[in-house]
């Protein structure tokens, strides 16, 4: 009788994607181990190489590394007691063998808008004209050349897109104190696709917000399980494949004249919400990808599953 | 000109700027000072360096010093404000390193600059790929007795390596910095050949410095 598999579930139990995933896993037979965030159980003797050695002892388990079949991670800061710990398991999800949903440093590239942007035009995706800038008049003209414009944060840091209006206009000299990102207002609806392996899973979200993260009413947000091309749908998991990831979530939007922009790809995507509005099986797809389904991804699996 | 990215307490950085003709620092200030362009729409990109606002075709090379921007050193930013200023302006400094045409070392790797792009997960790939054994690293909470390690460094810029090694490990480091998506930096070997690290965390030496002066004083493609 083989050993069932052993995957690492290293989040909070109060975050859903943790949960979900945790659940799933449980319910398959799966050996799921969990770690918190906190780290405050875990201890760590292990050997970082191309085939990792060594242990884990969680909540006073051995956990060999060899044992290790997965790992799904989503992990809050830790205490800065632990943050050795935290950078043992994160070298260790650097190099495991088998599948890491996902490796830290595979979605670093998201940390810079401007710098994924950039990366997303040279993949052949259409974005945004877009505009960084500590010059005030460099951002006057731009507003003035696309009438509509929206500004956001050029780091991964969370901030709520707005519409660069009277007031924030009236606020551009401020731009000599740091860099600011200014992008065309592209028309259309958003669509947020959960990429995982050789599959996508293609959420609609309607709103009337600029940013439907922060609508300012509630049940302003209305979403649906929509289709998107499939030759879209290929390039976004050959995309999500280019840049270490195995679970991507891509923002999207489509103009009304069918112009697909990609803004930006998200490396842990809280998929739950969208999963909770259109009944999609993300949570189990990623619970199939740790638990050896489709593992390793080929490209005869460039097929979409629903 | 040559853009030396770095803290203006970093001796290194400084002593850089000082030994290749042309050469300016780009301080983190710089990054937070008016005069920055950056767009994807065609129009020239303007950089800021040295407090002067610089055309992106007349930065014919970059040397990366540091890894990320600190807030600390935003001094001309609300101390409230600095940690935020320093993610952004860090943020956009791996954009400009990132879309750039001027020859920068070491290039952005998986959005990230310096030995945070250089981490043991890429480079230990990397070696695997070009056939070096690696020297695994040991992490652990418990105590133990650190023993020393006989250590060996080849220094490589882009196909020259520097440093009194064996042949075969000079051409092993050359491959490796290549594979890892490098273009200068010191690879560690122990006693039996093994790699122990690939780190940009160094002073370049003499002969690298001017290799790396040579490199980045390059005209650039299309100027």
């Amino acid at each position: 009788m083989t050993a069932p598999r052993r995957v690492l579930v290293w989040g909070d139990e109060d975050d859903p994607p943790i949960e979900r995933v945790a659940s799933v896993l449980a319910d398959r037979d799966v050996d799921v181990v969990r770690i918190g965030s906190a780290l405050d159980d875990v201890g760590y003797d292990i050997a970082i190489a191309p085939e990792p050695t060594g242990a884990l002892e969680v909540a006073g388990a051995e956990i060999p590394v060899a044992s290790i079949d997965g790992l799904y991670l989503r992990p809050g800061p830790p205490a800065p007691a632990r943050m050795p710990a935290a950078a043992a398991l994160s070298a260790l999800a650097g190099c495991l063998r088998g599948p890491v949903v996902n490796r830290p440093t595979a979605g670093r590239s998201n940390w810079s808008k401007p710098f994924q942007t950039h990366l997303l035009a040279g993949a052949g995706f259409r974005v945004p004209e877009t505009l960084v800038t500590t010059e005030p008049a460099a951002a006057a003209d731009f507003a003035g050349r696309h009438g509509c414009v929206v500004y956001k944060s050029v780091s991964g840091i969370r901030s709520i897109v707005a519409t660069l209006d009277g007031a924030a206009h009236d606020r551009l000299e401020l731009v000599r104190n740091g860099p600011v990102q200014f992008q065309r207002w592209i028309p259309g609806r958003d669509v947020r696709v959960h990429v995982l392996a050789g599959q996508w899973f293609a959420t609609a979200v309607d709103s009337d917000a600029v940013d439907y993260r922060y609508p300012s009413h509630e049940g302003q947000v209305a979403m649906d399980a929509t289709e998107i091309p499939d030759d879209l749908g290929r390039r976004l998991v050959a995309l999500t494949r280019s840049l270490g990831l195995l679970l991507a979530g891509a923002d999207l939007r489509v103009t009304p004249s069918g112009e697909w922009y990609v803004f930006e790809v998200n490396p842990s995507p809280g998929f739950s919400v969208y999963e909770d509005a259109t009944g999609q099986p993300i949570a189990a797809a990623v619970a199939d990808l740790l638990a050896g389904r489709g593992w390793p991804a080929s490209p005869a699996a460039l097929r979409r599953r629903r | 000109m040559i853009a030396v990215v770095g803290s203006r307490h970093d001796r290194v950085a400084l002593s850089l700027v000082d030994r290749w003709a042309g050469a300016r620092l780009l301080s983190a200030e710089d990054l937070v000072s008016p005069g920055w362009v950056w767009s994807n729409e065609g129009a020239a990109p303007r950089w800021v360096v040295d407090g002067r606002t610089v055309d992106d075709r007349d930065i014919c090379g970059v040397f990366v010093r540091r890894g990320a921007v600190l807030a600390d050193e935003l001094l001309s930013i609300h101390p409230d404000d600095r940690a935020y200023a320093a993610a952004e302006a860090h943020a956009f400094l791996i954009a400009v390193l990132g879309s750039t045409a001027a020859t920068v070392v070491n290039p952005v790797g998986d959005g990230a600059l310096a030995d945070d792009a250089v981490r043991p997960d890429r480079w230990m790939a990397a070696a695997e790929q070009v056939g070096l054994t690696v020297r695994p690293i040991r992490l652990s909470d418990r105590p133990r007795r650190e023993r020393r390690l006989q250590q060996r460094v080849v220094e490589v810029v882009g196909e020259r390596a520097f440093g009194d090694t064996p042949e075969r490990w000079r051409r092993g480091a050359v491959d490796l910095v290549g594979a890892a998506g490098l273009v200068w930096a010191c690879c560690v070997f122990d006693g039996s050949g093994r790699v122990i690290a690939l780190t940009t965390a160094a002073a370049p030496s003499e002969e690298a410095t001017a290799a790396l002066g040579a490199l980045l004083s390059q005209t650039r493609v299309g100027a």
